[in-house]
């Protein structure tokens, strides 16, 4: 997992494997999302080294008020998603502050039950455990942890993120990341809010046509340096803790300012696709509460909680 | 002013004892609109919101919903306890949480409410059998409106 060159027998020697099977365990590694490269004769590399996720290094990148918030840290190396661990950990009476991050999921959760693309070893898969006194502390946190995700990119040095109603970080009108909220009502009337984050250190090429969407990850954004996932994750929680703790007295209305202007599509014609029904406007900014407005072509606004925001192809053609 | 702030108050009390989410009242030229939304979660948006906004379709289609409550709704009523939109199974093509007829527990899931990607899992608080399930998938929901019915 160095990055260096192994023999075939060399590998089966270390790992404790019979020659004969190294083949078949590197295939297994590939389809974990590894990318191996046979190199003349029977050796074999990893294309890049890997970083591990080491709960040190977060935690030396942590600055005090995220460290005091965090309760648990735990890393795994596979999950079905952490979103739907920490939900599980919270009917176990898991505490604000639950933090979990996985190597890979085998069913990472994207929005409207979609998957989302979690291969073995890069991307940052981190969730959030956080109880509520009631539903409505809860609103608008989707778009508040879409400004505190931005501004954890900036501080590792990726510069030039913006949003996407809700809360997709996208650099250069490509999607880096995403966030889904997931709430449970518990027992004696709090409410537990699972905030799951992906972002895209690196998706190897052979995944990359998987994702529906046009995509970018850290290592292409710095033009082939690789981000520290354990700085990324630090820096996530650096920013997401503290403004988990003061959420339910603070609200969204002062996070709007900065969403605002990281706002990626204000002005421009999109579709909105919620389920089956498609409505086509132009984006006109937000409501105080988040929704996001869009305007007909007779000037007639409408406001909506929900739905796939995509910008019309032939609309930007039509501008052209 | 005909309408003073005695009679509104008085108003206020009287939404807040029945079970009436919203009343608008017209007296001459003035008119009042009280609603039980709290803050966090208005449908009166459009005070906040660019004063352009014509229409909210999660309100409008809310009044559309207004007298079939009126009509007969006897059981335990589960409600919206937001805004948002209003979905029947965890994702599109799954099987439904529940369906007409199902008899459910306490804490079993009924629906998953969305507002801005903010999944919000909605939960028995009583246990029956779900005789009335009163709105369509993927449609607006608004604060308090009546979701399921259960025996």
């Amino acid at each position: 997992m160095d990055g260096r060159c192994h023999a075939h027998g060399d590998l089966a020697e270390r790992v404790g494997v019979s020659p004969a099977s190294v083949g078949q365990l590197l295939s297994e590694l590939e389809q974990m999302g590894l990318e191996i490269q046979a190199i003349a004769g029977e050796s074999y590399r990893l294309r890049r080294p890997l970083e591990w996720l080491d709960k040190k290094r977060i935690d030396a990148a942590l600055a005090e008020p995220a460290r005091r918030l965090i309760a648990h840290l735990e890393i795994h190396d596979e999950l079905d998603s952490t979103n739907t661990y920490l939900a599980k950990a919270a009917g176990e009476n898991a505490p604000s502050g639950s933090v979990c991050l996985a190597e890979s999921q085998r069913a990472g959760k994207g929005r409207s039950g979609r998957t989302w693309l979690s291969p073995f070893g890069s991307n940052v898969y981190l969730s959030i455990l956080w109880h509520f006194d009631h539903h409505e502390a809860i609103a608008g946190l989707s778009l508040a942890a879409g400004v505190a995700a931005v501004k954890a990119t900036r501080n590792v040095g990726i510069a030039g993120c913006t949003l996407k109603w809700p809360n997709d970080i996208l650099w250069h009108g490509r999607k880096l990341g995403g966030i889904l909220i997931e709430v449970s009502g518990a027992a004696g009337g709090r409410f537990a809010a699972i905030i799951g984050v992906g972002l895209n250190t690196y998706i190897p090429a052979s995944l990359g046509h998987r994702i529906d969407q046009d995509w970018v990850d850290t290592e292409r954004i710095l033009g082939g340096r690789q981000a520290s996932r354990n700085r990324l994750a630090a820096a996530l929680l650096n920013e997401l803790l503290p403004l988990l703790e003061q959420y339910q007295t603070t609200g969204l209305t002062p996070y709007l300012a900065e969403w605002r202007r990281f706002h990626d599509l204000e002005g421009r014609s999109v579709t909105l696709q919620l389920a089956d029904r498609k409505i086509e406007g132009k984006i006109a900014g937000l409501t105080d509460q988040g929704w996001l407005i869009l305007q007909d072509e007779d000037g007639r606004r409408q406001c909506f909680t929900a739905g796939e925001v995509s910008v019309r192809v032939e609309a930007v053609e039509k501008r052209q | 002013m005909t309408m003073d702030i005695r009679k509104i108050k008085k108003l206020i009390e009287l939404i807040q004892e029945s079970d009436v989410a919203e009343i608008e009242i017209h007296e001459g030229e003035e008119s009042v609109r009280i609603s039980r939304y709290s803050s966090a979660s208005p449908p009166a948006a459009a005070g906040a919101a660019p004063s352009a906004l014509v229409g909210i379709s999660q309100a409008v289609e809310f009044k559309s919903e207004t007298p079939e409550e009126a009509e007969v709704l006897s059981g335990h009523i589960v409600r919206s306890p937001m805004v948002g939109t209003f979905y029947r199974s965890p994702s599109p093509g799954s099987k439904p949480f529940v369906e007409i007829g199902q008899h459910v527990n306490v804490g079993d899931t009924l629906c998953i409410i969305e507002a801005m990607k903010i999944l919000n899992q909605i939960e028995a608080d009583k246990a029956g059998n779900i005789t009335k399930i009163l709105v369509e998938n993927a449609q607006p929901v608004e604060y308090n409106q009546p979701l399921f019915v259960l025996d």
